[in-house]
């Protein structure tokens, strides 16, 4: 039924790009062709340039790509047209990844196994021995049940939140453990530098997303093979932030690229009179307990140029062994990662019932095709009113991601030693805290645990309120201290809250908050401040 | 094109005179009794089944109640022409309409454009603000015409907020005139209260030239000129006989409100809610204004 069963050939799929390319260039005049191409040019002569010495043998290929293509810029419109052609079939083939059903039953199949071992290869010894059982330690929740009856009826768009790079293989067991179908990923180029992931994802019908490239004409190609994608039933997977959220927040904004190809593809599925052309979005947040790249992702957040050091290939995640340790530690942690999907919505962000039908506020059923059809009945296309449409859509989902945000120990603990933190020095601002001393870094371990109630105490009304969801350990404060001191001291060298000298805590300003980063936007802070209740 | 119209004050038989100038075919939404000299109904629901585009001409307060009663659905264009937001929860007008239907393509009209002008066939121009460019092409096809230009802008929370803060901002006109401040202390009124609207519209991501545009400088300066004004009318009273005023002391809660919400503050509107509440005579605002810490402009 899923087109993911039945992927084009990359001849076939290319030939479909192009008519998508060539149906917009019919549109652009001389000059407008001819900046489209400068531009991609420019753009890729600039990033290799920047790059120069450290070029992998993909690096060398591309730039002998771009050398082949650059004399069309001086020539015609034909000859500018084709070589954008030849670069739309060379991405083509870069981002395409032929899905196989067989492959990727055998993954799922062994999933349980293979997850661990994948996760685990650094040492193969414990590879045989491992008893070990991801179900308890991956909790996974929402709607499942109803997600995968709308998987029959309807394409989905799976737009997780971005945490970590390990987010893939994660979302990947979800969706085995959930029953769900297979999904074709969306997964950045710097993920398959790393064999044990590039082995997970190719398993999993990854394909491969460049955010190095920045042109128009990638970007494009990119959209094109999502909805062409979703246009041959394959229900599809990408991280709408983009990235992983540099500091620890549940993303507030999302990039509407890829996340408009939804509502593109639904309407040329509608306009050629295609019965299965309805697709859904499904929000999904994920909230782990410790985070592999904190450390890295908060100093990037925290410099200013990590404003344009949009990917990091030198993290924690380039050591395969480390990836492993990681692994085990945080997989060893009870209830320490969780998948929460979230109740789809259609295409403009409405909310749908249980066959997939758009509900409208009072919750009655309403005809969605009346949002973008004429009287007549007929797809009217308006390039403008699409991207308000997506924009809405983004809303809806950072909406959605935020109620569905599952709150941890480690998140309250570093929560509370942050707000302290900040009350304890008014005058210094987010940057200056972080450069404050151990020394001066020590709080009273009796005001931090009451602190910790109070944000433990705020969470639970959240909680009860229908605006979150958490995961707390049994206890009290004391109790979610000692858990989240021990979750730190597992994985980190340094550590957001550690014990110090006797009847203090040690906190390090930067990982508390990026931990305590995951609790903003509820309206938490007024709970710390003095004579502040939940 | 068919154009229905919901109230039938002045502004709406207003702007129905304007969709016929534009050679379009108005027709009125009423409550109570029929318009005289346009085609009308009281069943909102037939009136928005049967028109391109839907327009509310009923004050903010009763903006949730007239679209609950027209259900405009996915198909429907729907443009506020009302100044304010909403007074109980300060829920912007367009905010509502998608709170309480289906429909999600929604505008606002705004502007120096008074009933009374329209009607004595005086010139005017109009602003039509959506983040739909086909609601904003289609009010302007719906309304242009020689006696009123309209423009159109994406900026649709940007003229949302300079309507709502121009509609309280000519009770300030009012007090101002009350108090015989002078053309100084008018100006003074007007300038610091626009730097009031264009710092909330910039906390609720509002393009701050829209403030020097049709929908701030243009309404307020229209405001502050036109004698019989409401608002202005409401300064007057509540400066020169001490009256409360309950509409007031709403609308400028509401925007107090959101203002806190987004952390930004409005000394003049607050100055306002304060007066119109009765818990501060109008001479001892002005004062505690003019006795504010000095600051960079």
């Amino acid at each position: 039924m899923s087109g993911i069963f039945d992927p084009p050939s990359p001849a076939i799929l290319s030939q479909r790009l192009q008519s998508r390319v060539h149906a917009r260039l019919v549109h652009l005049d001389d000059d407008a062709v001819a900046a489209l191409l400068a531009d991609a040019i420019y753009q890729e002569r600039r990033r290799m340039a920047a790059n120069r010495g450290r070029w992998t043998e993909q690096d060398r290929a591309e730039a002998a790509l771009i050398d082949e293509v650059a004399p069309a810029t001086g020539q015609g419109r034909s000859a500018q047209e084709a070589a954008i052609h030849t670069l739309v079939d060379r991405y083509t083939q870069e981002i395409h990844n032929r899905f196989s059903d067989r492959t990727y039953r055998f993954a799922t199949k062994v999933l349980p196994g293979a997850l661990t071992r994948l996760l685990t290869a650094a040492e193969p010894r414990e590879l045989f021995g491992a008893d070990f059982d991801p179900t308890s330690r991956i909790q996974i929740g929402g709607p499942v049940a109803l997600i995968n009856k709308l998987a029959r009826t309807h394409t989905l768009l799976l737009t997780p939140t971005h945490v970590s790079n390990l987010d893939s293989p994660l979302l990947g067991y979800a969706l085995f453990a959930g029953g769900l179908p297979p999904f074709l990923y969306g997964a950045g180029l710097n993920l398959f530098d790393n064999p044990v992931m590039a082995a997970f994802m190719s398993r999993l019908g990854a394909y491969t997303v460049d955010r190095r490239k920045k042109h128009e004409i990638y970007k494009e190609t990119l959209k094109d093979y999502s909805i062409e994608a979703l246009t041959r039933r394959c229900h599809s997977l990408f991280f709408p932030g983009g990235t992983r959220a540099r500091n620890g927040m549940v993303e507030k904004r999302v990039k509407k690229g890829l996340l408009g190809t939804g509502l593109a593809a639904w309407q040329e599925g509608l306009a050629a009179g295609r019965p299965d052309s309805e697709i859904l979005v499904v929000p999904c947040t994920l909230s782990i307990a410790l985070v592999l790249e904190a450390e890295t992702l908060i100093e990037d957040a925290l410099a200013e140029e990590g404003k344009s050091r949009y990917i990091i290939t030198d993290d924690e995640f380039s050591e395969p062994r480390t990836i492993a340790t990681f692994a085990r530690r945080v997989l060893n942690l009870d209830a320490s990662v969780h998948v929460r999907f979230g109740r789809p919505l259609d295409v403009l962000g409405n909310p749908v019932d249980d066959e997939g039908q758009t509900l409208d506020p009072s919750g009655a059923v309403v005809d969605r095709r009346r949002y973008i059809t004429n009287a007549a009945g007929q797809v009217v296309s308006d390039a403008q009113r699409d991207q308000a449409y997506t924009a809405r859509l983004a809303e809806k989902l950072v909406g959605a991601w935020h109620r569905d945000n599952t709150v941890l120990d480690t998140h309250v603990a570093a929560f509370a030693a942050w707000g302290l933190l900040k009350r304890r020095f008014p005058r210094l601002d987010m940057w200056k805290l972080c450069l404050l001393q151990p020394r001066e870094t020590a709080l009273p371990r009796g005001e931090l645990l009451s602190a910790m109630e109070r944000v433990r105490q705020g969470v639970l009304d959240r909680v009860a309120a229908g605006t979150l969801h958490h995961a707390l350990g049994p206890g009290d404060a004391e109790a979610l201290c000692d858990r989240a001191i021990g979750t730190f001291a597992s994985f980190h060298r340094r550590q957001a809250l550690s014990h110090g000298l006797p009847g203090t805590l040690h906190v390090d300003p930067r990982l508390a908050l990026y931990y305590g980063n995951r609790l903003t936007g509820y309206g938490l802070e007024s709970v710390l401040a003095p004579g502040g209740s939940p | 094109m068919n154009v229905g119209i919901i109230g039938n004050g002045a502004w709406g038989r207003a702007l129905a005179m304007l969709v016929a100038e534009a050679g379009n075919l108005p027709r009125i939404g009423y409550r109570g009794r029929p318009p005289g000299g346009f085609p009308g109904t009281p069943n909102l629901g037939a009136l928005a089944r049967e028109v391109e585009l839907l327009i509310l001409a009923v004050p903010p307060a009763n903006v949730r109640e007239v679209v609950r009663q027209a259900k405009p659905g996915p198909a429907h264009k729907v443009v506020v022409a009302a100044r304010g937001i909403e007074p109980d929860g300060g829920a912007f007008l367009t905010e509502v309409i998608t709170q309480e239907s289906a429909a999600l393509r929604v505008g606002v009209l705004a502007g120096p454009t008074l009933a009374s002008e329209v009607t004595a066939r005086r010139p005017g121009a109009l602003v039509a603000a959506s983040t739909y460019d086909e609601v904003s092409a289609l009010c302007q096809a719906a309304l242009h015409s020689p006696i009123c230009r309209v423009y159109t802008s994406r900026d649709l929370r940007g003229v949302e907020v300079a309507s709502a803060m121009v509609n309280v901002l000519a009770v300030a006109v009012g007090i101002a005139d009350a108090l015989s401040l002078g053309v100084g202390g008018q100006a003074v009124m007007l300038t610091r209260g626009l730097a009031e609207a264009s710092r909330l519209g910039a906390a609720l991501g509002a393009d701050p030239r829209t403030f020097l545009g049709l929908a701030g400088v243009g309404d307020l300066v229209a405001c502050a000129h036109h004698p019989d004004h409401p608002g202005r009318q409401a300064g007057l009273r509540m400066a020169r006989q001490g009256a409360t005023d309950e509409g007031v002391h709403r609308d400028c809660l509401a925007l107090n409100q959101l203002a806190a919400r987004k952390g930004v503050d409005l000394p003049i509107t607050e100055a306002l809610q304060h007066i119109a509440s009765g818990k501060l005579k109008a001479h001892l605002a002005l004062d505690n204004l003019m006795r504010r810490e000095a600051r960079p402009e």
